[in-house]
């Protein structure tokens, strides 16, 4: 039902003049992607010093929370352009994009970074009192950077490997594959 | 100096075996190729916006500079690292793209950059630095490394 309800959603994104003429533009397209990879050196950049600074590893003569509320500015515009640019990108391709199974992938493991951003920054607000002059922060607070990390590492991955055509709806996969990359008709077809 | 014989022992190297056979050992290695520019690029933007005083304006220069100069080295390793491994699948048709020597050219030039002006020069005491020299390194370490990775973008485009 929810793949079928994906699928018309892409295809009505596909119907618009603008989602063709972005995916057919000899340059905007290589521009809005560039712009994309290119602020993962803001957005991530900023990041990691925050999260090496949680992991005791960079900056350990400055207030934890220091770093995080100095950065905090810069990675959030970083990510506002990632999210618009990142949209452009699926609204020029939304089809084949909705029926990636690394875009599913990037998109709950972007869910799961938020969700964790957002307990490990309530979390720091709440402790950093106790810890924000330590060298090296308390545990929970250094599994908290290593899982954004990862997360992050993760987004980074699948948001590449979505240019591979490895899982494509096209070839012929596991019904599981078909079920997991939302290939609707695909699954249609399988149906006794 | 040409260095199609380097290019041509890279491309029937046993890396580029590797990197030819395996699209997801490929693409794994891009992603660290990826985390390593951000590192990088994080690395370089505190440390470039804390001279232009931009960003940590209330902690002291020399120690934001002195603790971006070390992760900067290890982003360039993983970056150079993996640049290599990836490089080795496509090796010939690298040797013929202009947009990779121009990305090689400008990555030299950063390498240079950091290592014999801007590393020496910022050991001295920030203070006794004349600001515009500080504000003109800050400014020029930025455009170098964004067209570094600018150019590498656009290599998978052109």
């Amino acid at each position: 039902m929810l793949n079928e309800l994906l699928l018309t959603f892409a295809q009505w994104l596909d119907t618009h003049q603008w989602s063709t003429d972005i995916h057919e533009s000899i340059y905007m397209y290589s521009w809005i992607e560039a712009t994309h990879v290119l602020t993962l050196m803001i957005f991530l950049g900023m990041l990691c010093v925050i999260d090496l600074r949680m992991l005791g590893a960079i900056f350990p003569n400055v207030p934890a929370s220091k770093i995080a509320e100095r950065l905090d500015k810069p990675m959030i515009i970083g990510f506002v352009v990632m999210l618009i640019t990142g949209f452009l990108l699926f609204y020029a391709i939304p089809v084949r994009s909705t029926q990636s199974i690394w875009f599913r992938i990037k998109v709950v493991l972007l869910i799961l970074a938020g969700i964790n951003a957002f307990m490990f920054r309530a979390k720091m607000q709440a402790s950093s009192g106790t810890w924000d002059l330590d060298p090296i922060p308390p545990k929970r607070i250094r599994i908290g950077a290593i899982a954004s990390l990862v997360l992050w590492a993760g987004v980074v991955i699948t948001g590449r490997t979505i240019a591979y055509d490895w899982f494509d709806c096209h070839k012929q996969l596991p019904e599981f594959m078909y079920w997991a990359a939302g290939c609707v008709n695909e699954l249609a077809a399988l149906e006794p | 100096m040409d260095l199609y014989p380097f290019f041509d022992w890279l491309d029937t190297s046993m890396l580029a075996d590797i990197s030819k056979a395996y699209g997801g050992v490929f693409a794994v290695v891009q992603m660290f190729h990826l985390l390593g520019m951000s590192m990088l690029g994080g690395m370089v933007l505190v440390g470039d916006l804390r001279l232009l005083n931009v960003l940590l304006k209330d902690v002291p220069s020399e120690q934001v500079i002195e603790n971006t100069q070390k992760w900067f080295t290890v982003a360039l390793i993983v970056v150079m690292t993996s640049g290599i491994f990836m490089s080795s699948a496509v090796a010939m048709k690298l040797y013929y793209n202009q947009m990779f020597w121009a990305k090689m050219t400008s990555l030299a030039l950063g390498v240079t950059f950091v290592y014999a002006i801007r590393r020496p020069l910022l050991k001295f005491n920030h203070d006794t630095i004349d600001p515009w020299t500080i504000k003109l390194l800050a400014v020029t370490s930025i455009s170098i490394w964004f067209t570094v990775a600018a150019s590498g973008r656009w290599i998978g485009f052109s």
